[in-house]
């Protein structure tokens, strides 16, 4: 068994070598790497990233791709584990030689991969990581947000919810873990910027099966809004529980951006309907790109794009303008290029503040409405990007 | 004079032997060619043969089975990486993680130990999970998102220094720390207390009337291996600049169980080897598909249908039998007539 973990090693390194031999070329394909999680929870987040990122490329390369170089991208996946996706994105700077990396989608393994990027002096941006942090106070020079932060999303709700429910009374139920938290403090701190009341705030763990043993609490402070940051199927849980329970009548029920998406709303069904969400992307935006973007990708996916697909889709375009104004794949002058770059995505014009590499972008606010999301409101991208945090370069 | 569990270390030995002669020429090779990626993830790969080696302390010897050994290994890896965040020196931070997992281990210890069989092992998975989601909640730890901004250290060894950022540096400074850890756990096994602990796994209702405290040795087995799992621990941040709560997640504990499984328990130097087959496996067939867990999961599944002594536990009686037939071993053969009556009468009494 000891020449057969020899003879991989030696495999793997003789491969390692022969790639290496080949990275000076610079008119191979420009090289894209995408840790993601394929498989897991996060299963469905990983598909739209991969979705929206394969469309991008396929586009790209038909037109010519970036500066006459085809576009190639590489997945792995990171399992949602940070030590996992380290691990993977390791393997994608050193030994596929990637020119760019993107695809994280917890802010626990962004943040790993930023450091890790810096210390292989190259960029990495994400898609769908939305915890401030990122590009607040553990901003790194060599990370990106091409997707609505949570605070960008908060704002732009609570300007909504005040003038819908104005001084409602909210009660907030999140994920038990540090996301959850943060999102419902971010909220509050929104909604109680413009007026609202809070009612009561209760955490339940990941993965809860039952939700009912909180509606007593709710039902007890009588709010006139939920708000909730659950994701995935504990939204379908949650939501289907309290219309059996009969709290939604009389209730507004508002969350954040993943709470309620295209890979979760059939299940939930007519539990979904009224939920209000701030967002940085519905198919429904009214412009001919995202009319042009969403056919394609229902096309090439039999589904609709949601946010993450959307968000990751744009990402290659902005990429690929800044290899053309840089010139290069050079990590610098790439960097340089991204900085304050504006480009335009599905969802509208795009800019990357210098500051603290976060993109500013129109938010938008939307409801269900027969099981399909609304735009109901928006909110120009100068009122929610919040003020840079950043103070690392 | 040799017993049977001292000719079968020696055969153990041998293949530690083969795997530290094995890891040196890749190094070599990987120093070469100035690869990093399969040094590092080699590097990783020692890391988790560490953890994989307190399991096997505990599931091999004294025959509990620890479902959250990554207690430990998490409790190295987040205070070595507060430590190296404060004074970035590595002997203090191994020193801190060795008392931080001391004490834990006895905490842990004086819980766990008062159970035994299945309700060991839950106990030992409760706690972990438990530990687990504290810090997954506690926001000075980092929470859910863990700690970043772990500094690249250089280890001082009196006047030579080596960076933890050079791949095959840091790979020799952690392959003499694995096979030290190896090296001290197979020579504690070789001494009385070992025996006790032997004794224990064959037969836990007997050891009392030989005047051995049971519950002294089960704790100093557990003390043990979470020491062993709290110094590999501490390695991990200073391999890769971070800590996150899922280094404490069961997927952690039971990474660590299947590499001892697959590589043969009671062998010690399996656990060492299962693992670093189980890193390298994850990571080619990660790459390959995305459905690698249900190939490593049918692999797993053949190999214990196939090989149920893990792959060591297949190879060691064939370098036993070598090491027997040298000339040396001519008048240890006369010791099994002398064994065998005593031998029966445990048999029997059983």
């Amino acid at each position: 068994m000891t020449s057969a973990i020899i003879k991989t090693l030696i495999g793997g390194l003789l491969a390692a070598t022969a790639l290496s031999g080949g990275a000076f070329a610079q008119s191979g394909p420009i090289k894209i790497g995408v840790v993601t999680p394929l498989s897991g929870t996060y299963t469905p987040i990983g598909q739209q990233v991969r979705w929206g990122l394969e469309l991008a490329a396929k586009e790209i390369n038909a037109a010519g791709g970036v500066a006459g170089r085809q576009v190639a991208l590489v997945f792995e996946d990171e399992e949602a584990n940070p030590a996992v996706a380290v691990q993977k994105a390791e393997k994608l700077f050193q030994v596929e030689k990637v020119d760019f990396l993107t695809g994280t989608v917890n802010s626990g393994s962004t943040l790993a991969v930023a450091q890790l990027a810096e210390r292989n002096n190259k960029l990495a941006a994400t898609t769908v990581s939305f915890a401030d942090s990122i590009t607040g106070d553990k901003c790194s020079p060599n990370m990106f947000r091409v997707n609505a932060r949570a605070e960008q999303q908060s704002v732009a709700l609570a300007a909504w919810l005040a003038k819908e429910k104005p001084k409602a009374k909210v009660y907030y139920l999140g994920p038990d873990y540090e996301m959850g938290r943060s999102t419902v403090a971010a909220f509050k701190s929104s909604a109680e910027k413009t007026g609202s009341a809070t009612g009561g705030e209760v955490f339940a763990p990941l993965d809860s099966k039952d939700y009912t043993q909180y509606f007593g609490q709710i039902r007890a402070t009588r709010p006139q809004v939920l708000y909730t940051s659950v994701a995935g199927n504990d939204t379908v849980r949650l939501l289907t529980q309290l219309q059996d329970f009969g709290l939604l009548s009389g209730l507004t029920v508002v969350g954040a951006s993943g709470t309620v998406t295209s890979q979760n709303i059939t299940a939930i069904g007519a539990a979904a309907e009224g939920f209000a969400t701030g967002v940085g992307y519905s198919p429904q935006i009214d412009r001919p790109e995202n009319k042009k973007f969403v056919e394609a990708f229902r096309a090439a996916n039999k589904a609709d794009p949601d946010l993450y697909g959307a968000d990751s889709y744009g990402l290659l375009f902005a990429y690929k303008a800044a290899v053309e104004k840089a010139g290069s794949t050079e990590t610098d002058k790439v960097r340089e290029a991204l900085r304050g770059l504006t480009w335009q995505t599905p969802q509208g014009a795009k800019t990357i503040r210098a500051g603290d590499h976060q993109a500013m972008q129109p938010m938008y606010v939307v409801r269900v409405t027969k099981g399909k999301f609304d735009i109901i409101d928006n909110v120009a991208a100068e009122n929610a990007i919040g003020p840079d945090a950043c103070t690392r370069f | 004079m040799h017993d049977r569990l001292t000719q079968s270390m020696r055969a153990s030995h041998l293949l530690a032997l083969l795997f530290v002669l094995a890891s040196l020429g890749l190094a070599a090779i990987g120093a070469v060619t100035g690869d990093t990626f399969y040094l590092r993830l080699g590097t990783e790969a020692l890391i988790f043969a560490g953890l994989a080696l307190s399991v096997d302390l505990l599931l091999g010897y004294s025959g509990a089975l620890s479902l959250g050994q990554a207690l430990y290994f998490g409790i190295g890896a987040y205070v070595s990486a507060l430590t190296l965040m404060k004074v970035p020196s590595f002997w203090l931070a191994m020193a801190a993680a060795f008392a931080a997992s001391l004490l834990a281990a006895i905490i842990g210890g004086l819980i766990a130990n008062r159970v035994r069989g299945v309700y060991f092992a839950l106990i030992t998975f409760g706690l972990a999970q438990v530990f687990a989601k504290v810090v997954y909640n506690t926001r000075e730890l980092g929470a859910s998102d863990g700690m970043i901004g772990i500094p690249v250290i250089e280890i001082g060894f009196g006047p030579f220094s080596v960076s933890a950022g050079s791949p095959v540096g840091f790979f020799l400074v952690v392959l003499s720390i694995i096979m030290g850890l190896y090296a001290l756990t197979a020579y504690l096994l070789d001494t009385p207390f070992g025996r006790v602990l032997t004794a224990l796994k064959a037969n836990e209702k007997r050891v009392p009337f030989l005047g051995y405290s049971v519950w002294r040795a089960r704790m100093a087995a557990y003390v043990l291996a979470g020491l062993i799992a709290g110094l590999s621990g501490a390695l991990y941040p200073m391999l890769r600049g971070f800590v996150s709560p899922e280094l404490m997640f069961f997927a952690t504990s039971g990474n660590a169980v299947i590499s001892v499984i697959l590589g043969g328990v009671g062998t010690l130097i399996g656990a060492i080897y299962g693992s670093v087959l189980l890193v390298i496996l994850k990571s080619i067939i990660g790459s390959w598909t995305e459905h690698h867990l249900i190939v490593i999961g049918a692999l797993f599944m053949v190999c214990v249908m196939f090989l149920p002594k893990g792959l060591i536990g297949f190879v060691r009686p064939r370098i036993e039998a070598l090491l027997m037939r040298r000339p040396q071993a001519g008048p240890a053969l006369a010791e099994p007539a002398r064994l065998t009556p005593a031998a029966l009468k445990s048999g029997s009494a059983s």
